[in-house]
């Protein structure tokens, strides 16, 4: 699979991301969807503002449905978070979480917005002083030192591996681990020092980060704590390819009516564009961005 | 806008930005680093309102790692404000623009 390439690749298994498929597919384009759909947003939402759906329905039934219609149509679907992604010579590239590489002439991101914030103690007092957000920015600034990474997904495992390179140790708090088994095995091979079942309780220090209070009672001593929740977000992957956010929040990726970004080929469609929030404007959106990446990729086939 | 921003290094961040007649703000970024670059263009933006009072400049922290060390940098991106050579405060992440804007004008 790795060597195919295709048409359209979707990041995200939510309503937008489903429906981007869906229209692609109905365009005989060749397409890929990556991610989880128990980390979508709807999955565990109740839905009763959906058009056409006048029973409240849960959002996990929503979720399941889309998939296997855009199955039957043909997607591709890989249920791995995506942690890299190129861009070059009009070819994205993108690396699941289990090191396999996909290319795609078009790329949708529909990845939602998630919480990164782990809101304990110190967390606020010490950004920039130990706390960080983004492994690949600051990683470099603890060559030799302790550090932790707190998070129980594929940004925190992959995050806690390219510590690996800088820091003297580096420790994993986890509640439970939710990363594909390839992904798992190369951490258990790795020298990160897991501490699963635990979370963070407090991030402690004077001037800067000192140690890390856990709720099983543990003290780690550490320089510096990594905050990385859920998978790679937007800013992750979609800054690196040069992605304009608003300029207000860089929260959200600006788009025009066509769902396009400032980047040919790449589209967002979803949350990820700014409120509302909803399935709606999701499928709204994705709908556009799936007819007009099929489209872009047919045209640079001729 | 328009106008490239000043880029100063491990020598040359004493004579340009400790030794400036004006308040500088300093954007330490890396190439690898999504934030650094979502927040470039509002950077860029505000020089162009208030380059005339603000020294605007960029340090980028791979190829200088002595001044980062130096002001206990361990984040990126991080915006330094320096008046009269000394630090007179700093700004970590890629926050709103308002909140850069806000920050900017503490130096005038």
């Amino acid at each position: 699979m790795s060597d195919d390439l295709f048409d359209v690749a979707i990041i995200g298994c939510g309503p937008a991301g489903l429906q981007a498929a869906i229209h692609a597919c109905g365009k005989k384009a060749k397409v890929v969807v990556f991610g989880k759909s128990e980390r979508s947003s709807l999955y565990k939402a109740h839905v009763a503002n959906f058009c056409c759906f006048e029973e409240v329905v849960p959002g996990r039934v929503l979720l399941e449905s889309g998939k296997f219609q855009a199955e039957k149509l043909g997607a591709v679907f890989v249920p791995q978070d995506v942690v890299d992604t190129k861009n070059e010579n009009e070819q994205f590239t993108l690396v699941s979480e289990n090191n396999e590489t996909f290319l795609a002439k078009t790329l949708v991101l529909a990845l939602g917005v998630s919480r990164k914030k782990l809101k304990v103690k110190g967390e606020k007092e010490f950004l920039g002083r130990g706390v960080s957000y983004c492994v690949d920015c600051d990683a470099g600034f603890y060559r030799d030192a302790q550090v932790v990474i707190v998070g129980n997904e594929s940004a925190a495992v992959t995050g806690a591996l390219t510590l690996l390179g800088f820091a003297s140790k580096v420790f994993l708090v986890c509640k439970e681990l939710s990363v594909s088994d390839a992904l798992h095995q190369k951490l258990e091979k790795s020298g990160v020092t897991v501490m699963e079942g635990t979370w963070v309780k407090e991030i402690l220090g004077d001037a800067g980060v000192d140690k890390v209070a856990l709720t099983n009672g543990q003290d780690l001593s550490a320089s510096g704590i990594f905050i990385e929740l859920g998978a790679k977000g937007a800013m992750e992957l979609a800054a690196n390819l040069g992605v304009a956010f608003d300029a207000e929040t860089f929260s959200f990726i600006e788009t025009n009516k066509k769902q396009e970004t400032n980047i040919p080929g790449l589209y967002a469609a979803g949350d990820i564009t700014g409120q509302p929030w909803q399935i709606a404007k999701a499928v709204g959106e994705g709908c556009v961005a799936g007819l007009e990446a099929a489209q872009r990729a047919k045209r640079l086939q001729t | 806008m328009g106008q490239n921003l000043l880029d100063v290094n491990d020598s040359t961040f004493e004579s340009e930005i400790l030794n400036a007649d004006k308040p500088a703000l300093v954007d330490f970024w890396a190439p690898w680093c999504g934030p650094c670059k979502a927040i470039a263009p509002v950077f860029e933006e505000l020089q162009g309102l208030y380059g005339d009072k603000i020294l605007f400049a960029r340090c980028n922290v791979d190829q200088s790692p002595n001044t980062p060390t130096k002001y206990g940098i361990r984040a990126i991106p991080t915006l330094i404000l320096f008046k009269d050579g000394k630090v007179f405060d700093q700004l970590v992440g890629a926050v709103p623009k308002s909140q850069i804007e806000e920050f900017a004008k503490k130096a005038l």
